[in-house]
């Protein structure tokens, strides 16, 4: 009961996470995507979140660099939120 | 203690997943998606939405059993970087704060100098099942299967804090669990709870189905909180704070919050104004068997199987349907001896007497006299959360 007897990994291993390569779109603004995003997430946290409004992709930006913390400058944030409406947007601006 | 590299790993995935592909059906959540061909560790290939943070879903299959296996369980974190490595002859979990005495304690000093106790309770993400709201609701677009339902074993949580002696100004219980942020200004993913919230059903948990905690699941403990979305079940648990005040966090303020309004609900371009935590579960219900598209022989009889569950208020019955809802029949429900938090497990075995597409339904009812309501139904909440409709597959009688 007191030893971890049951454990998957075995003591003193290290688990190592995959990388996975999610398709991601290229297109004007891509460079800032990839520079600033994956920084702390995969492209699969963008595309997973379905197409969406210019606003929600605004929000979601303006949310990393408000309460995340995220040094984006401002033109990048401009940028970002262009591609990610051109390319996972939903066509709707609200 | 060792952090993930991500520039050093380099495993591509074939495959990897987009929304494309999955079966639609009206106001249900997105249903047989593609399962990652690579495994995590620790984990079967499962709906894998981001491996950075690692983000896994359940397929279907799995709930047509009352207790999730561990390498089926569904994963999500927050932030990107977690430990890949913890020595337990190092790793304390410190109390402290407004408490008596503060002190520091090891795995092997929580398996042998506390009450050792066991529930079996489900944990579920407040958007599990969030693809079904229309407009797209902000968030990953889960399927049903971001949740699961473990036996967890651990000490309650107010042993400990009987242990440090509560001041009398303690009032907030703050958790924080060993994920990091890439940069050093991100806030860390802290939980508060205030004190009148937790009962003696809050354990920290170090195992899961009789084995140690998976690493992706919150090795080598966590918080377990019966009844309540999985948010604030924190991973990796290291730390325990005691505060008289509540502190403004961002994952507490502004994430896993609903309208604070009798229907939880608001209009997509007319948000409400106050909002309130998720907290408690909804009556919820899942089939895991049939799954959609399959193939069933006209006459033969079929064995329907899923699970239901809700807050801990109690499951009293499972309705199904085979006629878009009209009519409803009681299916057979498992004793419930695993409790009142766990999974409820359900079986309706029936004969299809015609050819062609037929649908199944399932609807928890619990102890309140609460039922899911049918999914057309559903209120909509710009986060996607507490998605609760009427679950259905539909299968091809042939």
């Amino acid at each position: 009961m007191v030893s971890a007897l049951f454990a998957q990994v075995k003591k003193g291993e290290e688990i190592a996470v995959p990388y996975i390569a999610y398709p991601i779109k290229m297109g004007k603004g891509f460079n800032a995507v990839q520079a600033n995003c994956l920084t702390c997430h995969s492209f699969g946290y963008i595309i997973n979140q379905g197409p969406q409004s210019k606003d929600f992709w605004a929000g979601k930006v303006v949310k990393m660099v408000v309460h995340f913390k995220a040094p984006i400058d401002k033109k990048d944030t401009q940028t970002i939120i262009d591609y990610l409406f051109k390319h996972y947007g939903n066509g709707k601006l609200k | 203690m060792k952090r993930r590299d991500f520039f050093k790993t380099s495993l591509a995935a074939a495959g990897a997943l987009s929304l494309s592909s999955t079966l639609e059906a009206a106001h249900q959540p997105k249903d047989g998606r593609a399962i990652s061909p690579l495994a995590f560790p620790e984990k079967r290939p499962m709906i894998t939405y981001s491996d950075r943070p690692p983000l896994l879903e359940s397929p279907r299959h799995v709930f047509a059993r009352p207790i999730t296996e561990n390498d089926d369980f569904f994963v999500r974190w927050y932030m990107p970087e977690i430990p890949t490595y913890i020595d337990l002859k190092t790793f304390r979990i410190k109390v402290s704060g407004l408490v008596e005495k503060e002190f520091e304690v090891s795995i092997h000093d929580l398996k042998t100098q506390y009450e050792q106790v066991e529930v079996v309770a489900v944990l579920q993400c407040g958007g599990n099942s969030r693809s079904a709201f229309t407009p797209t609701a902000g968030g990953i677009q889960w399927g049903s299967g971001a949740m699961g339902c473990a036996k967890w074993k651990g000490v309650r949580l107010r042993d400990l804090l009987h242990r440090a002696g509560l001041k009398k100004e303690a009032k907030w219980i703050g958790f924080n669990g060993l994920e990091t942020a890439s940069y050093y200004k991100t806030p860390n993913f802290i939980r508060e709870l205030q004190l009148e919230e937790l009962d003696d059903h809050v354990i920290v948990a170090y195992q899961m189905n009789d084995e140690d905690l998976p690493y992706l699941n919150g090795f080598p403990l966590r918080l377990v909180i019966p009844g309540t979305y999985s948010d604030s079940w924190v991973k990796m648990l290291s730390e325990i704070r005691v505060t008289s005040d509540y502190e403004k966090l961002f994952f507490m303020d502004i994430a896993y919050r609903v309208p604070d309004n009798e229907c939880k609900c608001e209009e997509p371009h007319k948000k409400y104004p106050t909002t309130k935590p998720i907290t408690k579960m909804n009556v919820k219900s899942v089939i895991g068997y049939p799954e959609n598209g399959a193939l069933i022989q006209n006459g033969s009889h079929i064995v329907t199987r899923g699970v239901a569950f809700d807050d801990g208020t109690g499951i009293t019955a499972v309705l199904i349907s085979i006629d878009g809802g009209k009519t409803w029949e009681k299916a057979q429900l498992d004793s419930g001896s695993a409790g009142r938090y766990a999974f409820r497990g359900f079986r309706y075995s029936f004969k299809p007497k015609t050819q062609g597409k037929l649908t199944i339904m399932s609807k928890a009812v619990n102890r309140a006299g609460e039922e899911q309501p049918f999914a057309k139904d559903i209120k909509w909440n710009h986060g996607g959360y507490k998605y609760n409709g009427i679950d259905e597959v539909t299968v091809e009688v042939i």
